[in-house]
């Protein structure tokens, strides 16, 4: 049914700014303490206090803001959002409305469908954590932590550029990889510091107004923003074709029950009734500041992809993937300048390197210098590729260096011509039918002769060489 | 120098006046273990200052006058009164006012009406009335106030005391319960004009946890001044309207013949947009209040009232118990006029005129006038009950005060004379962060005005 | 009356106060006598010409970040009207949920 429809989603996502103390107060920002350990007069919301904004936290959002493009503002204003919930202690959360830090900026990336897509980010803005409510901790009350509130976030407010659910998975991974390479956030999504709301809507296919969108909430993991999306978007199709209308409305998705249903709520909750925090001046940026969050950004994830694709000849592809985490682009040219041929090097990061990382807690165990001796030693012809990989894991768990692991573990290739062309003999010998069928022009048996050396070298020999010497004896007699 | 129980001795005996919320077995306890503690090289050594209930302490209760703070003790103090304990002075309890310093005559406070210490059947100003009545009472030298459109300038003047508010930003705001942020300031009252100016000059200065604080050293007390030598006085005329009561015009005149025999140049001047500041400051201050009073939801400190089994009807229950009327009152106009569809309307107009009336004064201290003189209330003291049934009445009592605050401007009242033995305030505003100034005019004009003769 | 009873009500909801039947009819007149009063606002020149002004300073000032918590006195199971094993407890949401 969705091929004669379209599906706009647009998404805001709330990331926690990597800083040791809170927004507004010195309490710790750190996870996991007992509950109301690491809270305030400030961040408990107590008659009198006042806030008191964290400057790291504002570099950190301006080097969001930069990192996606966007217009950093040199004045910008915060401003009260009021609501109660047993969570807000104020009453009010400190954000920003109609003077945000940074607006109109782009993130560029790889949608499954339609390949290089650059969505809009419609704003940028800092604004404070709630603390948490725990609903199933007392039998009927509700059990409020105020740790986290007062935790600096920004919000990423995207335009409705997004055509599918798998579109809106691969926007937020692009988003997220560049928030974790500029180093603002650990984007952890199980741990609360990266949280996204979607708004969504659909259209017939060739319609262009937007229709009534509903906002879709509560997607706690990057594995249900698919799902969660497919659901709702099914759940407006199908209401629609059955003659019904989508409304505004708040979705919550069960992740239990892959489902969506609309928050209960009353419609003047949304009257928010903002006005500029009168607690804090305007948020005046020097240009000095921006630079120098300018100069704190590190080579983004696009520009490096490109530079590897022109210094190191690798293909799109093989760049992307490389490129893919800040710390696997670094070890990957250090393995380069450590003497690594540029292809094998990302050949070898993007199989066995990623993948002894995925078995080891992400670690990249091999040193890079370790790792370009090895690409240089099967280039060499000292080590098969097999025998590489046994040395890639020995270097691995225990370290040490790689030609004297080889050495110990006697996988160093006999290039020896005369070693070798003794074990061709005795193979040819002991083969003499094979011989003679090869003779008479069955030559794929050559890949059996060369086996049988393998064999008889109990893998010492140089394949390549094997084969030399075999066609010689073979065409010789 | 300093003995706790003369001190306690005191102000109990002005317990009749209802300006003290602090009990008297707390307040001599307290006050004991403060004076071992003080200490004697502070420039305040051994001085008590009652605080107004408004103002966080860690050694009394802070109620803010209202019952949805009953019993609440704070766990950290204000930035003013650290200070004023590490200057040695005594923190000589907590004043009864208008709950959440919302009110003009101290009627407003959960705890019963605070009396005027010279007659029992009117109110002593407001909000900080209990501040007020007990320096003129001669319990405390000085006491603290806070001010949002008046409420210290108002009741020193309806007591016969010294008011002084400060700049905006003067003072840090750190552990002041908030009402209207952009217009709260903490204020002193004292016997005499240099009473509350070393207290102003001890609690000001550059506070790391308040924003809107000036990153500025801390007032320095000017000295007595010889004469008013090369002072211009302003005097504008939208503050002597002809409906002016004649007495509070005389005794205005009065000050002004002194000032000009000190040698003071005064001039007229006009503010031509005071007409709009009382309207300006109520849609303001409510807004604001409306948020910052958001907080009282019984959830992490307060009681509750009305143990209803889901937590919107404890909230309701509770705020709508918890809040007096005028609180209530004022926190549902605030919430109306920034409520989608009147922000443009009400608020975002306010703001604009806020910057108008801001100008107005601007313009007068740009064409030479150093201060301006103004009366500080229309009329003396009223009756207790006076006004209660009609708010925009006991609005009309901030006329001459508000526009100090809507402008962040310093401002001082200081007693002029009297009407049938009711005193009344002439009032000074400075420039921002000229307090010193105003300070000396005012020092000056209080050693030459007869302030307790009838005008 | 420029404040209807309905709005009232509905303002009192979003600022979460109850409101007595019995005091309705005077809020009522009070907030609406108050609003017509500040409606004199309207004499501002609506062309958008006037700046807003806030008191205060400029700019605001950065902190450090550097873990500095603010002294409590004593913690919130000594202020808090229902704290149980290190949290705030209030009665299930209700109408939130």
């Amino acid at each position: 049914m969705s091929s004669s429809w379209e599906t706009i989603i647009g998404l805001e996502t709330h990331v926690q700014l990597r800083t040791k103390s809170k927004m507004f107060c010195g309490c710790a920002t750190a996870f996991g303490a007992p509950p109301n350990t690491q809270v305030c007069p400030v961040c408990l919301g107590l008659p009198g206090a006042l806030p008191m904004p964290n400057g790291a936290a504002i570099g950190l959002a301006v080097r969001a803001a930069l990192a996606l493009g966007c217009t950093v503002h040199p004045k910008s204003v915060f401003a009260r959002k009021n609501y109660f919930y047993p969570d807000l202690p104020k009453g009010y959360q400190i954000s920003q409305f109609d003077q945000p830090l940074a607006t109109n900026g782009t993130l560029s990336f790889l949608a499954p469908e339609r390949g290089i897509v650059t969505a809009g980010v419609v704003r940028l803005h800092l604004e404070e954590d709630a603390g948490k409510s725990i609903h199933d901790r007392f039998p009927k009350a509700t059990a409020v932590d105020l740790n986290r509130s007062g935790v600096p976030l920004i919000e990423i407010v995207g335009g409705p550029d997004l055509r599918s659910p798998a579109e809106a998975r691969a926007y937020l991974q692009t988003l997220k990889q560049l928030l974790e390479y500029i180093g603002i956030s650990d984007c952890d999504m199980e741990k609360g510091s990266l949280r996204v709301d979607a708004n969504v809507s659909v259209r017939r296919a060739g319609e262009t107004a937007l229709n009534t969108r509903t906002e879709v909430k509560n997607i706690n993991s990057f594995a249900f923003v698919e799902k969660a999306l497919t659901v709702e978007r099914d759940r407006q199709i199908a209401l629609i074709e059955s003659g019904g209308a989508v409304t505004q409305q708040t979705m919550l998705y069960d992740s239990k029950e892959n489902a969506v249903r609309p928050q209960r709520s009353k419609e003047e909750s949304h009257d928010y009734r903002y006005f500029p925090e009168p607690d804090l001046p305007p948020l005046v940026l020097t240009p000095e500041f921006v630079a120098e969050q300018q100069s704190a950004l590190p080579e983004l994830p696009a520009a490096k992809r490109d530079r590897f694709v022109a210094t190191y000849a690798l293909s799109r592809e093989h760049a992307t993937v490389v490129t893919s985490n800040r710390a696997v682009a670094d070890y990957y040219e250090n393995v380069v300048r450590a003497g690594a041929e540029p292809q094998a090097a990302a050949n070898w990061v993007m199989t066995e390197a990623l993948a002894d990382a995925k078995d080891h807690q992400e670690q990249l165990r091999v040193a890079p210098g370790a790792l370009a001796q090895i690409v240089a030693l099967v280039k060499g012809g000292t080590l098969s590729h097999q025998a590489a990989k046994k040395v890639f894991g020995e270097v691995a768990a225990k370290g040490g260096e790689p030609r004297t692991i080889a050495e110990a573990l006697g996988l160093i290739q006999v290039a020896d011509s005369n070693v070798v062309a003794g074990w061709v003999t005795d193979v040819l010998g002991a083969h003499a039918s094979e011989v003679g069928r090869y003779k008479s022009g069955e030559t794929k048996l050559m890949a059996f002769f060369v086996g049988q050396v393998m064999r008889a070298s109990k893998g010492k020999a140089d394949p390549k060489l094997a084969q030399r010497v075999l066609e010689e004896k073979l065409t010789a007699s | 120098m300093s003995d706790a129980k003369a001190v306690a001795d005191r102000l109990v005996k002005a317990k009749r006046l209802n300006a003290l919320l602090t009990p008297p077995k707390d307040l001599r306890k307290s006050l004991a273990i403060q004076e071992a503690a003080a200490r004697p090289t502070g420039v305040l050594y051994g001085m008590p200052v009652a605080v107004k209930d408004n103002i966080c302490t860690l050694e009394f209760t802070t109620t803010c006058g209202s019952r949805i703070l009953e019993g609440y003790r704070s766990p950290y103090e204000a930035t003013a009164v650290a200070k004023l304990k590490t200057a040695g002075a005594l923190i000589a309890g907590k004043t009864n006012c208008d709950e959440f310093a919302m009110g003009s005559s101290t009627e407003h406070s959960a705890y019963g009406r605070v009396l005027h210490p010279l007659d029992k059947a009117r109110v002593p100003g407001g909000s900080s009335g209990g501040s007020a009545a007990l320096v003129a009472a001669g319990a405390v030298p000085a006491a603290l106030g806070s001010e949002t459109g008046g409420s210290v300038r108002q009741p020193a003047a309806f007591c016969g005391v010294v008011g002084i508010k400060p700049t905006y930003g003067r003072v840090s705001r750190y552990g002041l319960v908030a009402f209207g942020s952009s217009l709260d300031q903490i204020g002193v009252f004292g016997r005499s004009v240099h009473d509350a100016a070393r207290v102003l000059s001890v609690i000001s200065g550059r506070d790391p946890r308040d924003s809107t604080c000036e990153d500025r050293d801390p007032l320095r007390l000017p000295t007595v001044p010889e004469s008013l030598q090369g002072f211009v006085i302003g005097l504008p005329k939208e503050y002597f309207p002809p409906e002016l009561d004649p007495a509070v015009r005389r005794a205005c005149d009065r000050a002004v013949r002194l000032m000009k025999e000190l040698g003071a140049a005064v001039r007229e001047v006009s503010l031509p947009h005071t007409p709009y500041a009382v309207p300006t400051y109520y849609v303001i201050a409510p807004a604001e209040a409306s948020s910052n009073l958001a907080r009282y939801d019984c959830v992490r400190y307060g009681p509750r009232f009305d143990g209803r089994v889901d937590l919107r009807g404890l909230y309701r229950s509770t705020r709508g118990q918890g809040f007096g009327p005028e609180v209530r009152r004022r926190i549902l106009v605030g919430t109306y006029v920034l409520s989608a569809g009147y922000y443009d309307a009400y608020y975002k107009r306010a703001q604009q005129m806020r910057a108008l009336i801001a100008q107005d004064f601007r313009n007068a201290f740009d064409r030479g006038v150093d201060l301006l003189f103004t009366p500080t209330v229309p009329s003396p003291a009223f009756k207790a009950g006076e006004k209660l049934s009609d708010p925009i009445a006991m609005y009309m009592s901030d006329i001459f005060t508000v526009t100090a605050n809507l402008a962040g401007l310093p401002a001082m009242s200081l007693p002029i004379g009297r009407i049938k033995g009711l005193p009344l305030g002439g009032q000074l505003v400075g420039q921002a962060f000229l307090e010193d100034e105003m300070i000396e005019a005012a020092y000056a004009l209080e050693r030459v005005v007869p302030a307790t003769d009838e005008a | 009356m420029s404040v209807s009873r309905e709005e009232v009500l509905r303002i009192a909801q979003l600022a979460e106060l109850d409101v007595e039947k019995e005091a309705l009819p005077e809020l009522v007149d009070n907030m609406s006598r108050i609003i017509d009063y500040v409606a004199q606002l309207s004499a501002v020149p609506a062309n958008g010409t006037v700046k807003v002004f806030v008191p205060g300073p400029d700019a605001i000032r950065f902190r450090a970040d550097e873990v500095t918590p603010a002294h409590l006195a004593f913690g919130p199971a000594e202020f808090a009207p229902d704290f149980k094993e290190g949290f705030f407890v209030v009665p299930k949401l209700g109408q939130f949920e």
